[in-house]
């Protein structure tokens, strides 16, 4: 019995290492080359190391002042903006989110309205966001916000809006409804039992929705690709420019960028990990 | 439920206004996400029906309002049906679909049952193994652009030279390894968690009854598991469909067009070709298509959880 539980614990181990090669593999790859010099970017098969023999921050130092010894071509702007426009899309993306959400979501949750939300949003999931392109980018233009921050964050906040709302109609009806009743009794307002009683009971909640949403916000590449030109660019249409006609794809400034660009969601990933699958499926499972 | 059963014991004065205040109170709260549902979905359908119906471009110099000049009814509609490039891409998105879907879940469910009970570092690796699915996906593309270069780490590690974003069948099969490396996390995700649900004290029974491991897997685990499977492949089917920032870093859809998925050729048409009026009637058609298969998969699905509840209560 013993030896074949051990059996069974050095497959699962096994099993287990292999797996976590192969999903640290790509990561681990442009990380590396985030810190290799110029010369290293593209080898032959044979000098390629995992390890850059010649560490240096020049791929840092290239995104973020346009310039480098090493290179010859310069940027006509830094990663300085895009990473601006990317926290500030994605914020603001989520606070519209999560306010809609959050209050549709209790709206339909208690007082028995809107019955049209929960299916009319989960629609909204469904559809590729390039088959309705062409109408979004003509309403962008009409309203003149193509390549702005509102124009930007608007779009985040309702791609976003099904996941808010669905995860705080799930928290909320986790909440026992005796406290609200018993403030309601008591003579308080709705919007005040809302405000001072429910809101406070699912702060926790809140801030994982928050979190949650922030992530998808950052992620997105299509729309931000779709909807902006020059000013407010996002990381990953940004990186896109990172090639010359001189060297090519510029791999290790690329590789230094999404290293940025992927720090913040897999920090945030991990402190809410107990409730990604509860986000992910919009409530329908809870962990 | 509480408050109505009061008020018709207390009469009907106070209550009522009660009512009536949280009834406003309602819809004031659901007003903003019914408004921004109302902005995506009311206004862009009407104009995206009407600019299909059209051979409008934005080269025209002229509006999207004044479309009607080019007024031809159903022509882009017909043209799509005969459109090979279309079959094409939709048989490539489905055949993406088909290939990663299957082989996320499987792998997910292989890793998801290692993760029953605990052991020393569990903790750890189930967070390194569920990271790459909060990388960026575009991240993730340039990630395996770099990867599947001919001179790249992969090619050095399995000591071949093969060309594989610049070859169609490869190209795919980069593009599917880099969508089954982000998304077999979300599987192994969800369908622990359904694994984890299942009631511990029945397993218990079975094992004392004799069940062999096989024998609990098919007979306790798996049909519990129902809804969570279902939830799970349906999750990924719909998010493989949308496929678009791992294909069109890794590939543009090249070489040529073979590895163009309708995201991809949507994309390409817009602004490469600039034809507009078509891509309206390529995405109106794509929303029709998809609201049938899902109200189609509602019902199956409700259907379904109906028996499933039956089951349960027998």
């Amino acid at each position: 019995m013993k030896s074949h539980l051990t059996l069974a614990n050095g497959v699962r181990y096994a099993v287990i290492l292999i797996a976590v090669i192969a999903a640290l593999f790509p990561v681990a790859w442009m990380a590396t080359m985030a810190f290799k010099p110029v010369a290293e970017w593209t080898t032959t098969v044979q000098d390629l190391t995992w390890l850059p023999k010649e560490p240096t921050f020049g791929n840092y130092e290239f995104i973020f002042f346009g310039t480098s010894d090493q290179l010859i071509v310069s940027l006509d702007r830094s990663a300085t903006g895009p990473i601006f426009a990317s926290l500030v899309t994605a914020s603001l993306g989520t606070l519209i989110a999560v306010v809609a959400g959050t209050l549709g979501a209790y709206g339909v949750s208690r007082f028995g309205v809107g019955k049209n939300l929960p299916l009319g949003v989960l629609q909204l999931r469904l559809f590729p966001p390039l088959a309705v392109l062409i109408p979004v980018m003509i309403m962008w233009a009409f309203l003149g916000m193509i390549d702005t921050w509102w124009g930007l964050s608007l779009i985040y906040g309702i791609v976003t809006l099904p996941f808010a709302f669905w995860l705080m109609m799930t928290f909320f009806d986790e909440v026992p409804r005796e406290i609200e009743e018993a403030a309601l009794v008591e003579g308080c307002s709705p919007w005040r039992v809302f405000y001072r009683v429910t809101l406070p009971m699912v702060k926790a909640a809140l801030a994982t929705t928050i979190l949650f949403v922030f992530i998808l916000n950052w992620s997105d590449y299509v729309i931000a690709l779709l909807l902006t030109r020059k000013d407010w660019v996002t990381i990953p249409v940004y990186m896109n420019a990172l090639t010359s006609a001189m060297t090519g794809q510029m791999y290790g400034a690329k590789a230094a960028l999404g290293l940025i660009a992927v720090i913040p969601p897999v920090i945030l990933g991990i402190i809410i990990q107990k409730h990604l699958v509860r986000g992910l499926t919009f409530g329908a499972l809870k962990q | 439920m509480g408050t109505e059963a009061a008020a018709a014991v207390e009469g009907k004065a106070k209550p009522r206004t009660l009512d009536q205040q949280r009834k406003r109170l309602g819809l004031y709260m659901t007003l903003p996400a019914q408004l921004l549902l109302l902005f995506i979905v009311a206004f862009p359908l009407v104009m995206q029906l009407y600019v299909s119906l059209t051979l409008w471009s934005p080269l025209d110099g002229e509006d999207w309002y004044y479309a009607y000049k080019s007024f031809t009814w159903f022509y882009n509609y017909i043209d799509l049906v005969t459109n090979e490039r279309l079959w094409d891409a939709i048989g490539r998105t489905v055949l993406i679909m088909a290939v990663v879907v299957p082989v996320e879940f499987l792998i997910g469910f292989g890793l998801a049952t290692l993760f029953v009970d605990s052991f020393p570092g569990k903790r750890i690796f189930y967070s390194i193994l569920i990271m790459p699915m909060m990388i960026v996906p575009a991240v993730a593309g340039y990630m395996f652009f770099m990867i599947f270069q001919s001179n790249g780490p992969l090619n050095q590690l399995l000591g071949i030279d093969t060309v594989w974003l610049g070859s169609p069948n490869l190209a795919m099969i980069a593009v599917m390894v880099a969508d089954i490396w982000q998304w077999t996390p979300l599987m192994f995700l969800i369908l622990l968690a359904g694994i984890l649900g299942v009631p511990e004290d029945q397993l218990k029974a079975a094992t004392l009854l004799g069940a062999s491991w096989g024998q609990k897997f098919v007979r306790i685990v798996l049909p519990r598991m129902k809804t969570v499977i279902v939830i799970a492949l349906v999750i990924r089917a719909v998010e493989s469909f949308k496929l678009f920032d791992l294909m069109f870093i890794m590939t543009k859809g090249g070489p040529g067009v073979a590895t163009e998925t309708i995201s991809v050729w949507i994309f390409k048409l817009t602004f490469n070709d600039l034809d507009w009026s078509y891509v309206a009637a390529i995405g109106l058609s794509i929303l029709i298509a998809l609201s049938v298969f899902a109200i189609i998969g509602l019902t199956v699905m409700a259907r379904a959880s109906k028996r499933m509840n039956a089951d349960v209560v027998d």
